[in-house]
């Protein structure tokens, strides 16, 4: 009886407080989707060229889709656009990474009575907007910018670089310099549950601080580290914004690039549908192994 | 909180949840169509009907979209909904029109036309919209313009004469004319000391890797691309020729190799500010760019090259009042107070961009030293319109064919 009991509540007790979480879920993510497939394979307006979308998928009309399909291949238009996103959002996120740990591990573990101060001031880029951090970078790197005045030794020769137009560089680095804020917090998260007593135990059983670190704090972050990769690497695959402030060129343009084109372009709403549905597909993939990951986890801890 | 192990659902459970869920999309399909207007896409294709200056239109009226009646008053109170590019109205006229009428302007900015048109269709109450030529086939046929009465718009006889019965509005039943601008380059002497405008092609200086990082280009499919045919010698900038478009094509993919520009319509800002030394420009925006220049930089660095036989891009905006406006009288009174010459002429040294006003001439700009000695290139004269070329509205098919070279070559480089 008394082991029955738990099970029978929770089961009316938990569907009913997930009802909000699946609610927002279906009218949030699964109805858009289904809007922005009704789209991709829709129809246009014959005037105006907007997308009109049909909701039947007995009448989808797959040809926008197969236009890009064709496109993407390794000799497509898109091709490159592809591959630079790619590597662009690995760039960004490894250097996001390399910043951020060390950040977090001190303020987690090292900070001793400044914890509250250190946290603060990594919540303080959330009071700024995103644009206005980007269009500080504007400001320091133009050609008559800061950054380039200090290049310059202060105006004693002339540096003569053009940081704005087109440099895949600064596109990845104001990636990184973007998105690092929202890495920091969950690995602080992560790593401030770490177990003292974990960590104890395996100095007590002989591990040094390289190898306590190595065999002990880094697997225990892994779910950590992997949430906090993909909750940066994700909105920097749709990031349309960095690049057109910072290049505005056709020569560092990604895939949020491609689907901000096309939606603005008369027509074409379908392409842009397209490629969301690709970049969903490819991000769809490790997210489902991040999931199984942190459930493993769980298992492991309870 | 423990969590309840083993009361979840199992994994079969969940894949048979899943199923129905699936089965059930469809229907979800039926029941935001139901919610959904009727497409009307099913029966004949209306095509649209394209003006060209040798072939003018006068434009139907709708019977359900008849103008506002005579002497109707202002109304009281209201906000006049302005939907227009940004930096392209003076804020001195809006106070202006303010201040006489007591009623609050509120401006709107799009990008560029093919977004605005998207959303004028999504059925907002804008009262005015700042229209190119090239879209109003569109605007009439989509029913999204309301005619003038032009008992309202007494200051239509300040403009010129062309613009009083224009071929793409012949009688001017949904437009007044606000802005005349040609497309040319511009250039600072300071990062580009070749005089661009001598060269035997100043268009292919684009393309010359010794300006490479320093150049770009007008972020607008038509006017960039047609910048390409005339480098390229072809002076029909409305093609639907395969061929021509392919070659746009691969020479826009050769830009991007040799100087890789930025494709930007804010050349206006970012040549003072230096980032740009070289750039496909509107007149419009060489003008106003001597206002965004930074301390102890003179105008005089500013240049401007428009083929003086008037053989080049020659553009008009102008201002058409919407169905979907709550003010209609306010918005003509609107009209009119941007005809006023002394208010046009405030207007045209705030944002740059010439109206076609019989009271400001070319000799009177100079005269007035209203235009820099270095920037007289960027007057626009009455007779461009004769010999210039224009951009026109694209059939849908072609459209279609331009945009994907477009997106293609926004996409595009290594």
């Amino acid at each position: 009886m008394l082991k029955a009991r738990p099970r029978e509540r929770p089961n009316r007790l938990w569907p009913v407080l997930a009802a909000p979480g699946v609610g927002w879920l279906l009218l949030f993510f699964l109805a858009p989707l289904y809007v922005v497939l009704a789209i991709v394979f829709g129809q246009r307006d014959p005037v105006f060229r907007t997308a009109v979308p049909v909701w039947n998928p007995l009448q989808w009309d797959p040809t926008q889709f197969t236009y890009v399909l064709t496109r993407i291949g390794p000799d497509g238009v898109y091709f490159p656009a592809l591959v630079r996103t790619v590597v662009y959002v690995a760039a960004a996120s490894i250097l996001c990474l390399c910043i951020a740990f060390p950040v977090a591990y001190y303020v987690s573990r090292l900070a001793g009575r400044h914890k509250g101060l250190l946290i603060a001031l990594l919540i303080a880029p959330f009071w700024i907007s995103y644009m206005m951090r980007m269009l500080a970078w504007v400001n320091l790197l133009q050609n008559d910018g800061l950054f380039n005045w200090m290049l310059s030794f202060g105006g004693l020769f002339d540096p003569n670089v053009d940081w704005l137009t087109g440099q895949p560089v600064v596109v990845v680095l104001g990636l990184a310099y973007g998105y690092v804020p929202y890495m920091i917090l969950p690995l602080y998260a992560g790593l401030d549950r770490l177990s003292q007593s974990m960590l104890e135990a395996s100095r007590d059983l002989g591990a040094n601080r390289v190898s306590s670190f190595v065999r002990v704090t880094l697997p225990m972050c892994r779910p950590t580290i992997m949430a906090a990769v993909l909750l940066t690497c994700l909105p920097m695959l749709g990031d349309y914004f960095t690049n057109d402030l910072l290049s505005a060129s056709p020569k560092t343009a990604m895939v949020g690039n491609l689907i901000n084109d096309s939606v603005q372009a008369p027509g074409q709403t379908g392409q842009a549908g397209a490629f969301v549905m690709l970049v969903l597909i490819a991000t769809v993939v490790p997210m489902i192994y991040y999931v199984r990951v942190t459930l493993r986890g769980d298992e492991v801890r309870t | 909180m423990p969590v309840p192990i083993g009361s979840g659902p199992n994994r079969r459970q969940f894949l048979q949840r899943a199923a129905i869920l699936a089965a059930a999309a469809p229907t979800l399909g039926a029941f935001l169509a139901a919610c959904s207007k009727p497409a009307g896409t099913q029966g004949s294709a209306p095509s649209l009907t394209i003006a060209k200056p040798d072939s003018p239109v006068k434009w139907p009226i709708a019977d359900d979209n008849k103008a506002i009646g005579d002497n109707l008053p202002p109304e009281k109170g209201a906000t006049l909904k302005i939907y227009n590019y940004a930096d392209y109205l003076s804020p001195q006229a809006i106070k202006g029109f303010e201040d006489q009428y007591g009623v609050k302007v509120e401006v709107s900015t799009f990008n560029d036309g093919d977004e605005a048109i998207t959303k004028l269709r999504s059925g907002v109450d804008f009262d005015i919209y700042n229209a190119n030529y090239t879209e109003i086939s569109r605007l009439v046929t989509g029913n999204l313009v309301r005619p003038l009465n032009h008992s309202y718009i007494p200051n239509i006889t300040n403009v010129w004469p062309t613009f009083t019965n224009p071929w793409y509005d012949q009688g001017w039943q949904y437009t007044v004319p606000y802005t005349i601008y040609t497309t040319g380059m511009g250039w600072r002497t300071d990062q580009v000391p070749a005089d661009i405008g001598k060269l035997s092609n100043p268009y292919a200086a684009l393309w010359d890797p010794a300006y490479k990082d320093k150049t770009a280009i007008i972020d607008d499919f038509h006017t960039a691309m047609a910048m390409v045919l005339l480098k390229q010698g072809i002076t029909d900038i409305n093609t639907s020729s395969e061929a021509d478009l392919k070659m746009v094509g691969e020479q826009l993919s050769a830009l991007v190799k040799a100087t890789s520009p930025k494709v930007t319509i804010t050349m206006y800002s970012d040549m003072p500010a230096g980032q740009i030394g070289l750039s496909q420009m509107w007149s419009g925006d060489i003008i106003n760019a001597q206002s965004y220049l930074p301390e102890g930089v003179g105008p005089e660095i500013l240049r401007y090259w428009f083929p003086q036989d008037g053989k080049g891009l020659v553009d008009n905006d102008m201002l058409v009042t919407l169905k979907g406006g709550k003010n209609p009288v306010l918005a003509h009174l609107f009209l009119n107070h941007m005809l006023d010459p002394a208010v046009a002429k405030e207007n045209f040294s705030a944002i740059g961009y010439q109206p076609p006003q019989n009271s400001i001439t070319p000799d009177s700009l100079v005269a007035e030293a209203f235009i820099p000695e270095n920037l007289r290139s960027a007057i626009v004269k009455p007779e461009y319109f004769e010999t210039g070329y224009r951009t026109l509205e694209l059939d849908a098919d072609n459209d279609a064919a331009w945009h994907n070279v477009w997106n293609a070559f926004n996409a595009g480089g290594s």
